[in-house]
């Protein structure tokens, strides 16, 4: 099964990227529509648009989930019904496939329904206690933006259909585009853990890592941010463009700040995760929506890298994710920290690798263009603390002394998991100038003075100095957490943001559901049903029993009676 | 004194007065077919050795000769004294009403359940069956439509409710038939043919029930499961219960599925929630017998073994029946 999927899959990446290049070169886009059901005056169609946009991020997610599903083979190889989980990830792809290539709300909603609903079922397929949780958390975050994008379908249809595409440069100005733009970005921003709903992507770590590396990297998180590149032209001037930026913006500084105090290797990387993502928001809500795809392509890749490495060292370190207990191991598993250290590097953007191309291309756009100071200082500050707590990982896991056991033997000649890693390390140190050769027909054209160029080096150099100096761990280094308390439980826990998504959210309506449940489930539905009627019935039958067993020379009277007053009405 | 050629003899002429009854160009010759029915059922019922049975065998005759001799006034009335077509008149009301008494339905029916719990299955096969076929013929030919309609609905009411009470199973058959005699009479209001198709369905559930219930000999609910039947005959129990119920996709559903497009078409919308949800009820207590011995710790007695081998293929045949023949009845008119 995992063998049969992954060269489809293969196969389909190499279809995407033979027509890409068509498209691309010739400028071409096709359009293809089904009209399945036409009623008074909307019409459900299915249509699928196949432009270079949709067809290169097709490719990469095919490349991506292929690599993983033959990945995954020796990494839930003791899985019992490693089937299911495949098909999970098949079913999953394929709904990315219908929310990437259509330009029609409705199956757009086909598309992100199920990515939510079977993210839902791959977070909780460790079926713990603690995957549960992550699970409803998951899920019920991704809802709100289902919620969101129906009542999208809703105020659509005041234009008389449901493909947007064809609305955006006629009715900028209406109402009801303003309404509609509105829930769009709260429905991207759900999908794309912006920050009032950031806190279900650290939880969703719960998942197994084949699925972390598919979906929490490259394709689920994303979703959100191909939806606003596909609506930019509505949004583009709108008020709810800088309210994104606004938001996206602390989501990088924010979750850039929480890795630095995390311990879980997952953790962090999810946390980069929503430090790049809120990096693409912005990006995509300053106006550069061809910028954010670019960075979104190269990103998926190394990111994919990034959690497919991570996944061996959790198996190698006996399934103990925790990095305090790691350490040294580029001397034992050069391969695997091969990638590690270029999937590293290429997220703090070092130059020529692919993050480079893409990230400090968004930072000289940012310099360049003139926006606001706070802008400007929270995205280089989010890029010092990108290298920062990537040098921090790197310290803890590859240099310092190997913390779990005396005597060890570490192991790392797996070589399927190994080679779908070279896969993407192929890919993560090319495609950043290989996509730029291809999306950007001519380059940006940015002027800068001396030290602006280089004020991405300084940052870059600083937070490495920081992450070298934090890494070193002591005896006395909890107590230096003590001495600032409550500022460090604020900028650890997420800024308090998973309180406020599961405590804060479910104390009240667990509450009111009780009073719900024992009034009415268990209270008046039951007279009004159920066991009320069957009580009438009861005693409808009983008093009806009581007139059966009767005297029979009085029914056969009673007959007669009957026959006699009809004979005197036959005469009246 | 089970096969003797008596009952043969009786049953003969039993055959033979409904096709008087029926196939009569006069209303004479209905009283007649009527009179000479009556006649030759008592001998069948009558069992001198048991004085049930001919307890039994006289409520029934002291009903039915009241209702013939009532019937026969009422056909002497109206043919002196009124001599137009129109049927919604008190003439066509009083005969419809002493046929009613003669089928057994309400509100003439007090007499069905007294004395179906008083024969024995084969002769209740006969009484809910075949005693039925001239009344409802009759009832055709002079209807009044307002009385019939109000029939029905009482029909339908009391079958339902008289059976949630009932640990008998004759009674309990005997009120679904009551319930059942409310879809007849107003299928035969819709047209003839229709009667037919529904009668004879009926006619066919009835009789896999009552040949179920003769052989295992049981006539109450509390001898249901102590003889610890095999599982096919569990499963032609259910089957048969839900078809007489109306469930889809059994035979039973179809006769009623025909009924309802009629109601629905002519927007009788306040009958057909009283027939949808008279069989609501009626279903609620065939399953409530049945489904216990469905479920995975299902009572079971060991010390009893039921050996039906020489008759399994009757039972399995007639489960066949009813689970397909509403599909293979779509194949007719491929």
């Amino acid at each position: 099964m995992c063998f049969n999927s992954f060269f489809f899959l293969f196969f389909f990446m190499l279809i995407n990227f033979f027509f890409f290049v068509y498209f691309i070169m010739n400028g071409l886009s096709v359009f293809f529509e089904w009209e399945i059901i036409s009623f008074n005056s909307m019409s459900i169609v299915m249509s699928i648009l196949l432009d270079w946009m949709s067809l290169l991020f097709m490719m990469f997610v095919s490349l991506i989930s292929s690599v993983v599903i033959f990945y995954s083979k020796s990494y839930m190889n003791s899985e019992l019904n490693l089937n299911r989980f495949i098909i999970l990830v098949l079913m999953f792809v394929f709904s990315m496939v219908l929310l990437i290539i259509s330009p029609n709300l409705i199956s757009i909603l086909l598309g992100w329904d199920g990515l939510g609903l079977i993210s839902y079922c791959l977070v909780i397929y460790y079926q713990n206690l603690k995957s549960y949780n992550a699970g409803m958390l998951t899920a019920l975050s991704n809802r709100i933006g289902d919620v969101m994008i129906l009542m999208v379908i809703c105020w659509v249809m005041n234009y008389g259909s449901w493909n947007y595409i064809f609305y955006f440069d006629f009715m900028k100005n209406d109402y009801v585009m303003f309404i509609i733009s509105f829930m769009i970005i709260i429905a991207a921003m759900t999908k794309s853990a912006q920050i009032p709903f950031s806190s279900w992507l650290p939880a969703a770590m719960a998942a197994p890592t084949p699925v972390s590396a598919l979906v929490h990297s490259s394709t689920l998180v994303t979703a959100g941010v191909y939806l606003l590149i596909r609506f930019n032209y509505l949004l583009i001037d709108m008020f709810f463009f800088k309210v994104l930026l606004f938001l996206s913006i602390l989501t990088m500084f924010m979750s850039g700040i929480s890795a630095n105090y995390e311990f879980d290797l997952k953790k962090i990387i999810a946390l980069s995760t929503l430090s790049q993502l809120g990096l693409m928001m912005s990006i995509l809500s300053l106006g550069f929506p061809d910028i954010a795809f670019f960075h979104l392509l190269t990103h998926a890749m190394f990111k994919a890298l990034l959690f497919m490495c991570a996944g061996v060292i959790i198996h190698m370190m006996n399934d103990i994710q925790d990095i305090r207990y790691m350490g040294g191991l580029s001397l034992y598993i050069p391969l695997t920290s091969l990638c590690l250290n270029i999937s590293n590097l290429s997220l703090c953007g070092i130059p020529f690798l692919s993050g480079f191309y893409s990230k400090d291309l968004i930072l000289e756009m940012v310099s360049f263009n003139s926006f606001n100071l706070m802008v400007f200082i929270l995205f280089y500050l989010s890029t010092g603390l990108t290298v920062f707590y990537t040098f921090r990982l790197i310290m803890y896991v590859m240099i310092n002394d190997f913390n779990l056991m005396m005597i060890y033997n570490l192991y790392d000649e797996d070589y399927i998991m190994l080679n779908s890693m070279f896969v993407l390390l192929f890919m993560s140190l090319l495609s950043g100038s290989f996509l730029s050769w291809f999306i950007f027909s001519y380059p940006y054209m940015i002027y800068l003075p001396f030290n602006l160029k280089l004020m991405v080096i300084y940052v870059s150099i600083l937070g490495s100095i920081l992450g070298f100096m934090v890494s070193n761990m002591g005896i006395y280094s909890l107590n230096k957490l003590l001495l600032s308390y409550n500022l460090s439980s604020f900028l650890c826990l997420m800024w308090f943001m998973p309180n406020l998504s599961t405590y804060g959210l479910s104390y009240i309506y667990l509450n009111f559901s009780q009073i719900l449940f024992k009034n009415i489930d268990m209270g008046w539905s039951e007279i009004y049903s159920g066991k009320g009627i069957f009580n009438i019935l009861k005693n409808y039958s009983v008093f009806y029993n009581i007139y059966q067993m009767n005297n029979f020379k009085i029914y056969l009277f009673s007959f007669i009676l009957w026959f006699m007053i009809l004979f005197i009405f036959f005469f009246i | 004194m089970n096969n003797n050629s008596n009952k043969m003899f009786f049953l003969f002429i039993l055959f033979f007065s409904t096709l008087i009854s029926i196939s009569s160009n006069s209303w004479f010759g209905c009283w007649i077919g009527l009179e000479i029915n009556l006649l030759s059922f008592i001998p069948l019922i009558s069992n001198s050795k048991n004085l049930l049975s001919v307890e039994t065998s006289l409520k029934y005759f002291l009903t039915q000769s009241l209702a013939s001799i009532n019937f026969l006034f009422m056909i002497l009335i109206k043919f002196s004294l009124l001599k137009n077509f129109n049927m919604n008149n008190i003439i066509s009301i009083m005969m419809n009403s002493s046929l009613l008494m003669k089928m057994g339905s309400a509100p003439f029916h007090f007499w069905f359940p007294n004395i179906v719990e008083g024969l024995s299955w084969m002769n209740n096969f006969m009484l809910m069956t075949w005693q039925k076929i001239s009344p409802m013929i009759l009832l055709s030919y002079y209807f009044n439509k307002n009385f019939l309609i109000f029939m029905i609905i009482m029909n339908l009411i009391i079958g339902s409710l008289g059976g949630l009470n009932q640990t008998s199973l004759r009674k309990l058959l005997a009120f679904s038939s009551i319930n059942n005699l409310g879809w007849m009479i107003f299928s035969i209001m819709i047209s003839e043919n229709l009667w037919l198709f529904y009668f004879l369905i009926y006619s066919m559930m009835i009789s896999m029930m009552i040949s179920l219930f003769f052989l295992m000999n049981m006539y109450f609910m509390n001898q249901l499961f102590i003889n610890n039947m095999n599982f096919f005959i569990k499963l032609n129990l259910l089957i048969n219960f839900l078809s007489l119920g109306g469930l889809p996709p059994f035979m039973g559903f179809m006769p009623k599925w025909i009924i309802i497009n009629f109601l629905l078409i002519n927007k009788f919308y306040f009958l057909i929630f009283i027939f949808m949800m008279t069989s609501l009820i009626i279903i609620y207590y065939y399953i409530r017998i049945i489904y216990s011995s469905f479920m995975f710790n299902y009572f079971k007695m060991k010390w009893v073994n039921l050996l039906m081998k020489n008759n399994m293929s009757l039972i399995n045949l007639s489960s066949f029946i009813s689970i397909s023949s509403m599909i293979l009845s779509t194949f007719i008119f491929m």
